[in-house]
């Protein structure tokens, strides 16, 4: 049987994914449009992530099975929906959102998966990602609407990053204070 | 006035919190919860009160400025787990609304992220409370 992935390497690859969320590497940066402040650019960092992440779940689907998969469709029509979501919100600030790599570009960042376990890990490596860039995007936005879609965006990652947890067989909250601390 | 806005919102989630401790308190009371997840939920929300009642005092309030008394639905739910799972259920999600609203509204930026870590703690608990019930653990 093959070895599975080490948390390491989960995160080695979750962490290729932000790379290629934030620093771009190609990702065209939201246009000239938007006043500097707006929060088009926070935005459209997050935007490049939830490229990042539909493009990892369908690589984590080839290996996952019956409820697992299921559940991680399901994640993958809501950050489908979320991409949507970021790209209205920064044309509504006069921005052109940044356009995705292509499925190929993106799977030659992630870790070899091949297990649903495997598969699991990385999600849950990405979810964590996801949920601390968006309650970051909350704290720093200037705009009271933004805030609250960034705040109903990472509620909704709270629940995926529980759900890929409870798959493994873990607890759905790791602690009281999913990121940080009070 | 921002921060007497702040204190606001802060005492508003701390009611919320205490009440979520209350009914867990009283479903482990009751054996209407399975204990390993009652046990955790319960913590979790006690870490949360404990949070709050620091932010409070950093922003220049008292501590548990509210008395609540139980909603008389949490009596009916205690009557068995799947009941009080499902009361629960609608308690965290009202929870998770809350705090979207007040983690956008609040002033202060670090508190915006901080309860926004409780918010998603919220919605973790509700994934734990469906897979308790044998639900999907995601719901659209």
């Amino acid at each position: 049987m093959a070895p599975s992935i080490t948390r390491r390497e989960a995160l080695g690859g979750a962490a290729a994914a932000l790379v290629i969320a934030s620093c771009g590497g190609g990702d065209p940066a939201p246009g000239g449009g938007p006043r500097p402040g707006s929060g088009a650019a926070l935005l459209g960092s997050l935007l490049a992530l939830e490229h990042a992440v539909v493009a990892a779940y369908a690589v984590c689907d080839e290996v996952l099975r019956g409820e697992a998969l299921r559940n991680a469709r399901a994640i993958e029509e809501r950050e489908r929906r979320h991409v949507t979501r970021l790209q209205g919100l920064i044309r509504g600030l006069g921005g052109d959102p940044p356009s995705g790599r292509s499925p190929e570009e993106y799977a030659r960042t992630f870790p070899r998966l091949r297990t649903g376990r495997d598969a699991l890990r990385f999600a849950e490596d990405l979810e964590q990602r996801q949920l601390r860039a968006y309650l970051e995007a909350v704290a720093e936005l200037p705009d009271l609407g933004l805030r609250s879609a960034a705040a109903e965006i990472a509620a909704e990652e709270g629940e995926h990053l529980g759900t890929v947890r409870v798959l493994q067989g873990l607890p759905a909250a790791e602690g009281p204070f999913v990121t940080g601390a009070l | 006035m921002a921060a007497s806005s702040d204190l606001e919102l802060l005492e508003d989630l701390l009611a919320l919190e205490e009440r979520l401790t209350s009914a867990y308190e009283a479903a482990l009371r009751r054996d209407a919860i399975d204990p390993e997840l009652g046990d955790m939920l319960l913590a979790h929300e006690n870490a949360h009160v404990e949070g709050l009642q620091r932010a409070l005092r950093d922003t220049g309030g008292r501590q548990s400025p509210r008395a609540s008394v139980p909603p008389p639905e949490l009596n009916t739910a205690l009557r068995d787990r799947a009941t009080f799972a499902r009361y629960a259920l609608e308690r965290e999600a009202q929870a998770v609304a809350t705090y979207r609203l007040v983690v956008a509204q609040i002033a202060s930026a670090n508190l915006r992220q901080a309860l926004g870590s409780i918010m998603a703690c919220e919605a973790a608990h509700q994934v734990a409370l469906r897979n308790s019930l044998g639900d999907r653990p995601l719901v659209d």
